[in-house]
């Protein structure tokens, strides 16, 4: 159903993939910077739930792919993520590349006309989902799931992973 | 306060609503009716085919095989729940049939587009759920999940228990079969829902219809019926929120019907009977207050009054020719359904006498449908009817109950509904007319006539029974005929056979008029 797979920038400039957090689990949500109500509910539902899963979360590789990058650039979302949710990496990319990650995910996300010269929304699916240490995906936690059934189902599959060697050094 | 508005009252809130103890005449030929074309052989589509020959319209194939599924289920579960055993089979062939390439092979020519809304042509596809078609696939994944809910049957949840199969004698390369099961129609479905940002999924391609969204969305709920989980909570939440943009109802009161999905534009259409009527009876489901509040404005705009106190409905005025081939009674036939669900039975019974005097009433061999009449207008009042609305609609109407789907998707099957006494076979034809178990009571009240069968020996077979370490009483007509215990029968005789088959309690009765069977367990 979710392919899970993306080639895009860092908020440092760097390629990346899901080969590139292989070994950790990725917490991947898409949004924008502009967003005014969806993003900011959600990356601090998400931030808080990371803190309630103590040292366990330092398992889980949170990211943030922008469906918006004409004006997320590196900088911006470095920047913006930095103040706002620092445990977040933005990814950003062309726009070819960003829609064939929202393609990967299945994620709906249309620009909708400027208001003002500039400023426009773009309403977007607002799903977290969860990828393994292979970068394969194991579940997806729509907005309308709370902070601690969240935080359940992710422990619940970290649990599940206790064997596992743990990130490579 | 009248009784229309103490009837949709009562729809709207959680106060219990009464429910009937048995089928009258007209409900139980309804139900016949649908039996009976659900036993049609394969491919047999007689009594079922309309003035439109190519499934394109709306009352195709595959809608009246989706909605006598859900008047079984509704049938079952208000007025007949301990008779699985009427409607299991008839259900499942109604899965069946809606599986057959018949119904569905409209989509490798439905699936180019529609020149006018979708601007150009677009390549041919035979998958008929893979991609749009939201207005096949959603019945597909409703109906089996339904069978599943309902029967504790996961007969469809195998790998490629729904599998659509396309296999020519002589045409083409070799078979194509497309193999999904419930899990995974109703998965792909969810992601599908998602990508369309929950504003809905597609029937012909870049055309959003609010209307066939709702199965699927009845189908999500009853999946997490069966498997847990909030889809239907969620998809519900996105698309208030995708069609808050548009408006699920337009500032006159009416539904809107469809938007475009690329354009992300509402497409402009004068309201519609059907359109109102055929959405709030779904919605209903999931929103009650949303639909009961537009409703009266709804109903009230579309009725004439008819003779005798009958009620008609204000016939859509076809706005192509492409329209006006599939004349049909649609906007009648979901009105009744719509009044049905919303517990306005005044309006209904109302409507339902206009049918039973002007539309092709017919009785046949112990059914009751209406007949397809063709001609539009007769008197100046309506007189068409069409398959959909006479062999379907209007039964489902006369056998639902207020809310009777909204019910349903609340999930009312309790942890002890498969425990309790039930029939699970039966032999011979008989109409089961009232068959419900008491829980408080712990007694299960059977209600028999004559049926297809005339005069004959019927057999019942009764489960759970056995293993409760309880006594129990079995009598006819308020005369004891046989006790037992909870390993068998200790006292039985007379004309009425009573014994223990296997894991049920079988019971053979010579049927020459109504019969009354009670099995009281002891406390």
């Amino acid at each position: 159903m979710i392919e899970a797979s993306f080639s895009l920038l860092d908020h440092d400039g760097r390629r990346v993939g899901p080969e590139t957090y292989r070994g950790r689990w990725m917490l991947v949500f898409f949004g924008f910077t502009h967003c005014k109500v969806v993003c900011p509910r959600n990356l601090a539902k998400l931030s808080a739930m990371l803190d309630g899963l103590g040292p366990a979360a330092d398992d889980i590789v949170p990211l943030y792919i922008t469906v918006d990058p004409e004006r997320d650039t590196p900088e911006r979302m470095r920047t913006w993520l930095g103040e706002h949710y620092p445990r977040f990496t933005g990814l950003t990319g062309t726009r070819e590349e960003i829609d064939a990650a929202r393609r990967a995910f299945r994620v709906f996300a249309q620009r909708r006309p400027e208001t003002t010269p500039g400023d426009y929304d773009v309403p977007h699916t607002a799903i977290a989902y969860l990828l393994d240490r292979d970068g394969r995906f194991r579940d997806h936690f729509p907005e309308t799931r709370s902070e601690a059934e969240i935080r359940e189902g992710i422990a619940g599959l970290l649990a599940s992973d206790a064997g596992h060697a743990g990130p490579p050094a | 306060m009248s009784n229309v508005a103490e009837a949709h009252r009562g729809a709207g809130t959680a106060r219990p609503v009464p429910e009937p103890a048995a089928l009258d005449d007209k409900q139980a030929g309804h139900l016949r009716r649908i039996v009976d074309l659900s036993e049609r052989l394969p491919d047999d589509w007689s009594g079922m085919l309309g003035r439109s020959t190519m499934q394109e319209d709306f009352g195709a194939l595959r809608f009246q095989l989706a909605y006598m599924a859900y008047a079984l289920a509704l049938t079952h579960l208000h007025r007949l729940p301990a008779a699985p055993a009427l409607f299991r089979k008839p259900f499942d062939s109604l899965i069946q049939k809606i599986l057959s390439i018949d119904v569905w092979m409209y989509w490798h020519y439905v699936s180019t587009g529609n020149v006018r809304l979708n601007k150009g042509e677009l390549p041919a596809r035979w998958d008929p759920v893979a991609e749009d078609n939201i207005m096949y696939s959603a019945y597909v994944q409703s109906m089996a999940l339904m069978y599943h809910y309902l029967f504790d049957d996961p007969k469809y949840a195998g790998k490629g228990a729904l599998s659509f199969k396309l296999q020519p004698l002589f045409w083409g390369s070799g078979d194509r079969i497309f193999a999904y099961d419930e899990k995974s129609l109703s998965q792909h479905l969810y992601w599908m829902m998602v990508e369309k940002g929950y504003l809905g999924i597609a029937c012909e391609p870049n055309c959003v219809f609010q209307i066939c969204n709702q199965p699927a969305i009845l189908g999500f709920r009853l999946h997490d019926l069966v498997y847990g989980g909030d889809l239907a909570g969620e998809v519900t939440e996105g698309y208030r929120k995708a069609w808050a943009e548009f408006g699920i109802r337009s500032p006159d009161g009416h539904f809107n019907i469809l938007a475009l999905e690329r354009e992300h534009a509402l497409v402009q259409r004068p309201p519609a009977p059907w359109a109102d009527f055929w959405l709030g009876a779904l919605m209903h489901a999931w929103d009650p207050e949303g639909v009961e509040a537009a409703y009266r404005g709804q109903m009230d705009h579309w009725k004439r009054e008819g003779p005798d106190g009958t009620l008609w409905i204000q016939p859509y005025v076809p706005s192509s020719n492409a329209e006006a081939r599939s004349g049909n009674a649609l906007d009648f036939g979901w009105a009744a359904v719509c009044a049905s669900e919303v517990g306005d039975t005044d309006t209904l019974e109302r409507l339902l006498a206009y049918a039973d005097r002007f539309l092709t009433p017919t009785w046949e061999d112990g059914a009751y449908y209406y007949r397809r009449r063709d001609e539009p207008m007769l008197d100046g009042r309506p007189a068409a009817m069409d398959p959909h609305t006479g062999n379907c609609l209007l039964g489902y109407a006369r056998l639902n109950v207020p809310g009777g789907l909204r019910k349903l998707y609340a999930g009312p099957l309790g942890a002890d509904w498969f425990s309790r006494p039930a029939i699970v076979d039966i032999s011979g034809r008989p109409d089961i007319r009232a068959a419900r178990h008491d829980p408080d009571t712990d007694e299960l009240r059977v209600v028999l006539r004559p049926g297809r069968g005339g005069r004959e020996q019927v057999g019942l077979a009764v489960s759970n029974v056995w293993g409760k370490g309880r006594s129990w009483r079995l009598a006819a007509d308020g005369e004891t005929v046989a006790r037992g215990d909870g390993d068998g029968v200790t006292d039985a005789g007379g004309r009425i056979s009573v014994q223990r088959e296997a894991s049920n309690l079988a019971i053979s009765l010579p049927l020459d008029g109504e019969v009354e069977l009670r099995l009281a367990m002891q406390p």
